[in-house]
């Protein structure tokens, strides 16, 4: 008997080996891509801590206040003298000074914002904060004073910089590249101020602690000191002790750990929220999967139904009867984890590739995430019986009769007493009913179809969001002054100083404006954060933000983002606490000082923040300025106004005001990557499920299309009902997807993200073309799935499917 | 003559694997005839009418059905042919489960455009009650009947009978006989495909087959029966 069955089993193969495969390739999808998803935080992590542990990231930071330097061992001497001073492993001092990039190409102007980090290559040095070389050579201390420099690997690889180039920096001076470099600072590009994956406006350039002195006019200073602690070491209590041992040297300095590190946090703690969206965005993939290939192999056995009924009624045993369902659950489940094992190395090779594309880390363990794999396989291996097992229990629990009796004989979801009023023309009349007679399978099918646009859309709309706040941004950014452009200064100058009056004489430019930049913190009920502070003129000045509440002119106060006072729990009127930076001499310290908000910005970056320049007195900065704002003359464009301001050493650098967002869109455009490997898994899924509904469908229906051409209906119309019954199905599918696609966005943007991305407010955004997009392809695919078995239908034996009687 | 079939033959396979089902079969059907044809299991008598349905080709020979040469006709007019000319009543029915009696009575109307109303042919076959029905909620007789007001409501000139009677009960199987032959009363042609001899004794015409060959062609032996007395 045995034998028999398996010869069965083999002869159904070899009749419905696509329907096999393709639920095969269903699941797959759904383990592999779960796989391939939800493995990403092991590797990363992994490759993550070795790489920050290989380029020994620091664990505390000392920045000297900014503009101040002190001399070289200063701050060492400090940390020596700290009595914690045992938990110390390597310490380094650096200078870090802001300066100019132009790496402009045969083909392209890049004249970017940068800075030069100069650390110590003696003794095998540097001993924290070290690098990792790309390409080209690395520095040594021979090289000590030398024009030479290592330039950051993010930068280089976006312009597509050569190994070995030429660039110049502030003041018109050049310098060699002698390698593509990075430090653990620099994975991800992210300066001051500005958003991560900045490399398309910010240029590194790494070079020894003495070049870096002599390209910045500072011989024998260092305004940095990097430190690395043993572990097992108490970081609070080395910090508090190196803030006070500062304080007490009057050194004006702040005190930051690794956690304050926008690269680091961005890289390290988001792991985890990034895996909590990767998570369910895999458990709706799955859970789509699973719940197709459950329908379509359910319905599979159902189709042997009779068959085990005749069984029954020959008095063989139901365990032997279930034998050959069974087989064909077997040969789906074997194909489906063989398919998922490559479907989950293609996806997680896919997202590897991006991820070492995007960060160069020096170390990458991307293996295949066989223990993840294994787990979610065990799913991918039972479905399939289970599935099958269902309609055998079912078959076998009943009378032999029960089970042979035709379908149409059995009970159906349709009853005449609830017979709704007919339609009319029963070819439109007919794909309703066909829906309503088997309202479970049809709401598997709609949810399996559902759940993979859910997924879709989750993935397209939360680019949208993303891409929506950027255009926010980018709109208030420009305003009514398109042409402004930003000019950092190195440092504090009076608004009378040459310094400033050079940039006004610039030829180039037409209008200059005076503006502070400062860096603090905001407190207020409901959260404390980092707050970026422009001080301008914003009643009569080139430009100021747009106002959602309260006006600019309510005399003196903060300007906060909606999101800002959202987060804090303020409003406008309500008081909130600015920690700030007030001049004493050469140095600044920090002070606390209650403000009133005056007004909300619409502007999605939280931590922007304005007042009006006449307020400058709070800080001790009247009549100083270190940025200005200013227009090009008429015909000018920013890289004109980039070119001639190059040359002035005080310009630190210049900007026009969309290069903010321009790079954070153009670090999205990167991760698309990630999202395009998706949407071909997911449209892959979709099509699959509604070409073996469709499949699956013409089988059952065999009869019914027979009887249909016997009456003279054409092939034609049998798939215009068919296609018909599909749209239905498709509509509801596509609606509960975008739905279902719209929840997904809101709870990444509103629930997830807030904390990844804290400082930027994401709107719940699906643009037109994301929802028609899906709109089209769950429609489209699923109402047109039906015209791939059009051939069939053609070559369908009417006098044998006719005459089969049931 | 509404059914001509000249030297017809219907081959399946090829070679030594060769099956005759129809060996060089000639008949000719007039409208208002109720024939019968009859013949054992693998005799040709399906197939016989599934040529003549054009739900099959012929290998060789004419078959001219309604005024159409269908051994020549395009698969596009095989189509036509089939909504304007014939109507099929199949031993298991081949209801549609989703549509009910009404519906798929309607259904042969919309198939064939005849414009006929669905609830008065439903009601001639005495299921006037019935039409909000689904199939599975009707007795096998009833479904007949509703499979019977189908081809009725195509208004197509032909009905061609597979087994009409085969899932039925003596008592139903008669019933629907007698609305068979009230058909052919009607000038439509008639032909019940049936193994069952007791059935050919009402027919106005037996047509016997063997072996795919006609073996007799005639009435009844022993003339037409009334339907009352027939017995099985």
């Amino acid at each position: 008997m045995l034998g028999v069955l398996l010869r069965w089993s083999w002869r159904d193969l070899r009749a419905h080996w696509p329907k096999v495969a393709a639920i095969a390739v269903v699941i797959a999808i759904g383990t592999g891509g779960y796989a391939g998803l939800t493995s990403t935080t092991e590797w990363r992590t992994v490759s993550y801590d070795q790489s920050y542990s290989q380029l020994a990231m620091y664990d505390v930071r000392v920045d000297a206040a900014p503009g101040s330097t002190v001399p070289v061992g200063t701050l060492a001497t400090v940390v020596a003298s700290l009595p914690s001073r045992a938990s110390v492993a390597a310490v380094e001092e650096r200078l870090i000074v802001p300066t100019q990039v132009d790496a402009s190409t045969a083909t392209q102007a890049i004249l970017v914002r940068g800075e030069i980090t100069g650390s110590d290559f003696s003794a095998e040095g540097p001993h924290v904060n070290s690098y990792h070389t790309f390409t080209g050579r690395p520095l040594t201390h021979d090289d000590a004073g030398a024009p030479l420099v290592m330039l950051e690997r993010n930068f280089a690889k976006f312009y597509g910089i050569a190994p070995t180039a030429v660039v110049a920096i502030s003041g018109g001076r050049d310098v060699e590249v002698v390698a593509q470099a990075s430090t653990p600072e620099y994975f991800t590009v992210a300066p001051e101020g500005e958003m991560f994956m900045s490399e398309a406006t910010f240029a590194g350039l790494f070079t020894t602690l003495e070049t870096a002195q002599a390209l910045a006019g500072l011989p024998g200073q260092v305004n940095n000191l990097v430190l690395t602690l043993n572990p097992g070491s108490d970081r609070a209590a080395v910090v508090a002790e190196l803030g006070s041992a500062l304080a007490t040297g009057g050194i004006g300095a702040t005190v930051l750990t690794r956690d304050d590190n926008l690269s680091y946090t961005a890289l390290t703690t988001d792991i985890e929220q990034d895996q909590a969206m990767f998570n369910a965005l895999a458990a709706l993939l799955i859970a789509g999967a699973v719940g197709a290939a459950f329908n379509l192999i359910h319905r599979l056995a159902e189709q042997q139904r009779r068959e085990i009924g005749v069984g029954m009624a020959l008095g063989v045993r139901p365990g032997v009867l279930a034998i050959r369902p069974l087989l064909v659950s077997a040969q789906i489940a074997i194909l489906g984890v063989l398919f998922g094992v490559a479907v989950g190395i293609l996806i997680g090779n896919s997202m590897a590739a991006v991820f070492t594309g995007l960060i160069p880390l020096p170390v990458w363990k991307t293996a295949f995430p066989t223990t993840v794999f294994i787990r979610v396989a065990g799913i991918g291996l039972v479905v399939p019986f289970l599935a099958s097992a269902l309609p055998v229990w079912r078959a076998v629990r009943v009378a032999p009769i029960e089970a042979i009796r035709p379908a149409h004989l059995s009970a159906t979801g349709l009853s005449g007493e609830r017979r709704r009023r007919s339609l009319g023309n029963t070819f439109r009349v007919l794909p309703f009913r066909n829906i309503r007679r088997a309202p479970r399978r049809t709401a598997l099918t709609v949810l399996g179809i559902a759940a993979s646009l859910t997924v879709l859309m989750g993935f397209l709309g939360i680019m949208d969001s993303v891409f929506g706040a950027v255009d926010t941004a980018e709109s208030e950014a420009v305003g009514r002054a398109p042409q402004r452009v930003t000019v950092a200064l190195d440092t504090f100058y009076p608004i009378t100083a040459p310094e400033v009056a050079a940039v006004a004489a610039a030829p180039q430019v037409a209008v200059v404006e005076p503006t502070l930049r400062l860096a603090g913190s905001v407190t207020g009920p409901g959260a404390d954060f980092e707050m970026f502070l422009e001080l301008a003129d914003l009643t009569d000045g080139m430009w100021s933000p747009s106002v959602t509440a309260g006006t600019l002119g309510a005399g003196p106060g903060l300007i906060l983002s909606e999101k800002a006072v959202a987060d804090l729990g303020v409003g406008v009127g309500e008081a909130v606490t600015l920690r700030h930076p007030v001049r004493e001499g050469l140095t600044f310290r920090f002070v606390d000082t209650e403000l009133v908000v005056v007004a909300t910005h619409p502007s999605p970056v939280r931590s922007i923040a304005y007042m009006h320049l006449v307020e400058a007195d709070l800080f001790n900065l009247a009549g100083l300025t270190n940025a200005v704002n200013l227009l090009p003359v008429a015909g000018a464009t920013t890289a004109d106004v980039q070119q001639e301001l190059f040359a002035q050493q005080a310009v630190a650098s210049v900007q026009s005001v969309t290069a903010i967002t321009e790079a954070v869109r153009d670090a999205f455009d990167q991760i698309l990557g990630i999202i395009q490997v998706m949407v071909v898994a997911i449209l892959l899924l979709a099509l699959l499920i509604a070409f073996n509904t469709a499949a699956i469908n013409l089988e059952a229906r065999a009869r019914e299309h027979a009887t249909m051409f016997a009456f003279g209906v054409k092939v034609r119309k049998a798939l215009r009902m068919a296609a018909t019954e599909s749209l239905v199905i498709g509509i509801a599918a596509t609606t509960i997807g975008i739905g279902g696609g719209l929840l997904m966005v809101w709870w990444m943007t509103q629930r997830l993200l807030t904390e990844t991305l804290p400082d930027f407010a994401l709107p719940v955004l699906l643009r037109p073309e994301t929802v028609a997009i899906v709109a089209i392809m769950g429609v489209l695919a699923v109402s047109l799935a039906p015209l791939l078995t059009v051939r069939r239908m053609r070559r369908m034996d009417l006098p044998g499917t006719l005459r089969l009687v049931e | 003559m509404l059914i001509e079939l000249k030297d017809v033959t219907k081959r399946y396979g090829e070679g030594e694997l060769a099956v005759v089902a129809l060996d060089d079969i000639s008949l000719l059907v007039d409208q208002g005839e109720f024939v019968v044809v009859l013949g054992p299991s693998g005799s040709g008598k399906t197939t016989l009418l599934n040529v003549v349905g054009a739900l099959d080709s012929a290998t060789e020979g004419v078959v001219r059905v309604n005024g159409v040469d269908i051994s020549a006709a395009t698969r596009r007019e095989l189509f036509d042919f089939r909504a304007r000319s014939v109507s099929f009543i199949f031993q298991s029915f081949n209801l549609f489960a989703g549509l009910t009696a009404e519906e798929n009575v309607q259904f042969g109307a919309d198939a064939a455009s005849s414009g006929l109303d669905a609830a008065e042919v439903l009601a001639s076959v005495g299921l006037g009650g019935k039409g909000h029905r689904f199939p599975h909620e009707l007795s096998g007789g009833e479904q007949q009947r509703v499979a019977i007001a189908r081809a009725l409501a195509t208004r197509n000139p032909i009905m061609l009978c597979d087994e009409p009677t085969g899932e039925l009960d003596f008592r139903t199987g008669v019933q629907i006989l007698e609305l068979l032959q009230e058909q052919a009363g009607t000038g439509r042609a008639v032909l019940v495909v049936t193994h069952n001899r007791e059935i050919s004794r009402m027919a106005d015409r037996v047509v016997e087959l063997s072996s795919g060959r006609i073996v007799s062609d005639g009435p009844p032996a022993g003339g037409k029966a009334p339907v009352a007395d027939l017995n099985w």
